[in-house]
């Protein structure tokens, strides 16, 4: 048996190096893509649920040998600084691929599309007869952006930089690339901020999961896994993200990143179609228009074919329109003598919610309120 | 102060060697496995337009329910989620107790779907599959169980068709979509939807998911498959899991004109709950309900929360109002052992006593 800090930690590394070797090896085998929007996703659903639970598996695995190394939990009464110890070793940031997926790998994949699209771009400019006739090759200058965390470096990429004066030949597709261009550079200040939110609640969960153990300590309490850890901090990083994303600069920030994601697409679609119509090809918007003309004229088909028995004298369905017509008046006729009247009203009663295995009729409370009006 | 973790080396090891092993054991179970089926009660179809089919459930005996019950389920995701498989299936204990359960499969809209509205939906489909069931019963009304955003489908439907509705249940349904701790909803304020439909047409399903994922991304995204290396080993949990992940991902599109309706009216606008919604011209009063309503939503529900259906209470102008709340969550409602135990009786038991 391995009572020894050290012949536990041969033993270890002798497993650890066995089994990762061999998980290693089938983790290269699995593609993965990436979409515009999660980073986990692959050719078919069975390397998709593959890759998706192996990235959180493999962190979490990661993250117990450092554990298993770091010597947590294996004495000495400082814990808080074994913890600190372990965790600044991962960047300061336990688990950060849970995280990673919100901000970085989302918005990454959403930038190399504007990679390919640039690319795109310049080989469409080369085709014979497009380039003089649509500006393809006439990008304007752009100068550098700024970067953030985790994202490509903007002034590496083509297409970005301050608006200059548009003018000439090429003087609208000028001027189509700087709004591009600006929309572009909103997105990224959006997904920067979204970005930060995200670390926010990444180093308040740490700090929670801290104050926790904290109190645990006081208490006589203890963790006696690191499974049982694991889970603490899951709760309490849950717990810190649920309250920023429900924070009020969340939502305006979550907002606008979308908002911007979507103007760049939108740019970038009519940039595309204006291509299209050149080439003589069918475009989205053109395959739009007909979709919906196509649906206006379904609604007056089933509509004229509806109303036709209705009109040649179907007594049932006109009795039963007057009907629907009567309730509604006697609603309203309610409503209106509830307000003429308007004496104390009884505040109706709140049913109290049954259990599942009883459901609890409160036709009777309901009913009472109804009459004290 | 005391130390709140102290490991044993050797129970350390066992921890770390016990992950590591099951973990590599386990990838070869996986590999092997094909798609688990779902539950697949024999059904037929009644009606089918365009993408949509209306099932008609086969029990082992025949029902004892004078009248039918349709399932209206949500847009998002599939409605086999009440099928999902054979010892956790609304439907088949719904068939147990005696109810005549049909189903509305919404079926996956693409491009040509496009400019479907709420309006093609409710006075449309909705319509024309509770005329469908309502024909192959020769009857003027019949229940209905309306599911998440298919229950707010359903009170829109009784509100605007009372007289073709005996009974109304509605399931983890929304009604007040701001209140506090709303997290979807608090997302949606400040989308510019116009923008977003108009740019993304139909909304793809991919981006729903992640959506739903984000909204408890360590758990859903990591501790969830933490909690599967337990299971590799374990051939029927791993093919239970692997059917739930089925039918989490492999969810429809979403046709743009009524995700554009849906976001304004329903989760911007509150209309529901305010009483300001319009359907197809028509206002939806929900007062106007005057048949039974049982309501059921689930305590732990983080997707609609309790308070987002209670909602429902103070609105309908029904007599005969009854809420049930179940211990569980949004999709535990379904299939967790509680719920199959008190879910379907308690349903059979209100219809049976206002067939």
């Amino acid at each position: 048996m391995a009572d020894q800090p050290t012949d536990f930690l041969k033993d270890y590394q002798a497993l650890a190096q066995q089994s990762w070797d061999a998980w290693t090896r089938y983790l290269q085998q699995q593609p993965a893509a990436v979409s515009p929007f999660a980073p986990p996703s692959s050719s078919t659903r069975a390397d998709d649920f593959m890759t998706r639970s192996m990235a959180g598996a493999k962190a979490y695995a990661d993250w117990l040998r450092s554990a298993a190394t770091s010597g947590l939990g294996q004495g000495g009464d400082d814990w808080q600084r074994q913890m600190q110890g372990l965790f600044a070793g991962m960047g300061g940031q336990p688990f950060t691929q849970a995280f990673a997926g919100l901000d970085s790998g989302a918005a990454q994949s959403f930038f190399q599309q504007w990679q390919h699209w640039m690319q795109a771009q310049g080989s469409m400019g080369a085709m014979p007869g497009l380039a003089g006739m649509s500006g393809f090759n006439a990008m304007p200058n752009f100068n550098a952006m700024p970067n953030f965390g985790g994202m490509p470096s903007f002034s590496a990429m083509p297409g970005f930089g301050d608006a200059t004066a548009a003018f000439g030949f090429t003087r609208e597709r000028q001027l189509q690339q700087q709004a591009l261009a600006a929309a572009m550079r909103e997105y990224a200040d959006m997904a920067s901020r979204y970005q930060s939110l995200i670390q926010q609640a990444n180093a308040q969960g740490f700090e929670r999961l801290q104050a926790q153990l904290a109190e645990m300590a006081s208490t006589d309490k203890q963790v006696d896994s690191l499974k049982g850890l694991y889970d603490l901090w899951v709760d309490a990083a849950e717990e810190c993200y649920a309250q920023i994303a429900l924070s009020s600069e969340f939502k305006q920030v979550y907002g606008a990143m979308v908002n911007a994601q979507m103007r760049v697409r939108q740019l970038q679609q009519q940039q595309l179609e204006a291509a299209c119509r050149e080439l003589g090809l069918p475009t989205r918007s053109e395959v739009t228009a007909l979709g919906k003309r196509l649906q206006e004229l379904r609604r007056e088909v089933r509509s004229a074919v509806t109303q036709q028995p209705a009109g040649a004298g179907d007594a049932a369905d006109a009795l039963r329109a007057e009907v629907v017509a009567l309730k509604r008046k006697l609603v309203e006729a309610q409503k209106k003598a509830d307000a003429s009247t308007a004496v104390v009203k009884t505040a109706k009663k709140k049913p109290a919610p049954a259990r599942a295995a009883a459901p609890k009729k409160t036709a009777g409370a309901k009913t009472a309120a109804r009459r004290s009006k | 102060m005391n130390v709140p973790f102290q490991f044993d080396p050797a129970s350390l090891l066992a921890e770390i060697s016990t992950f590591q092993q099951k973990l590599s054991a386990g990838m070869s179970n996986v590999r092997g496995m094909v798609e688990p089926e779902y539950a697949n009660t024999p059904r037929e179809a009644i009606y089918r337009e365009d993408k949509l089919t209306v099932w008609h459930f086969k029990g082992d005996k025949a029902p004892t329910a004078k009248t039918p019950l349709l399932i209206v389920y949500a847009l998002v995701n599939t409605a086999w989620m009440t099928d999902l498989q054979a010892d956790r299936s609304l439907v088949r204990n719904l068939l147990a107790q005696g109810e005549d359960v049909y189903l509305i499969d919404w079926g996956y809209p693409d491009g040509a779907d496009r400019w479907l509205t709420l309006d093609d939906y409710i006075n449309g489909y909705l319509d024309r599959c509770v005329d469908a069931v309502r024909k192959h019963h020769d009857l003027e009304a019949i229940n209905l169980l309306g599911i998440c955003q298919g229950g707010a489908f359903s009170l829109c439907y009784t509100a605007l068709q009372p007289e073709k509705v005996k009974n109304l249940i509605t399931m983890v349904t929304p009604v007040d979509f701001q209140t506090p701790g709303n997290m979807l909803s608090h997302w949606t304020q400040n989308l510019d939807v116009d923008l977003f439909v108009d740019t993304m047409g139909n909304i793809p399903a991919e981006l729903m998911n992640w959506v739903y994922l984000t909204l408890k991304p360590v758990r859903l995204n990591q501790q969830k498959y933490i909690g599967l290396v337990d299971i590799l080993d374990n051939p029927k949990e791993l093919e239970n899991f692997l059917r739930m992940e089925r039918w989490i991902f492999d969810s429809p599109d979403q046709a743009g004109e009524a995700f554009r309706e849906f976001i304004k009216d329903f989760y911007q606008g509150n209309k529901l709950v305010k009483g300001t919604l319009t359907i197809g011209g028509k206002p939806v009063d929900l007062g106007m309900i005057t048949q039974p309503v049982l309501n059921i939503f689930a305590e732990q529900d983080h997707l609609v929360p309790p308070d987002a259906s209670r909602a429902l209470a103070k609105k309908v102008g029904t007599t005969d109002y009854t809420e049930l709340a179940f211990k569980g969550g949004h999709i535990g409602i379904y299939v967790s052992g509680r719920a199959q135990r008190e879910v379907p009786p308690s349903i059979h038991q209100w219809l049976r006593s206002r067939d």
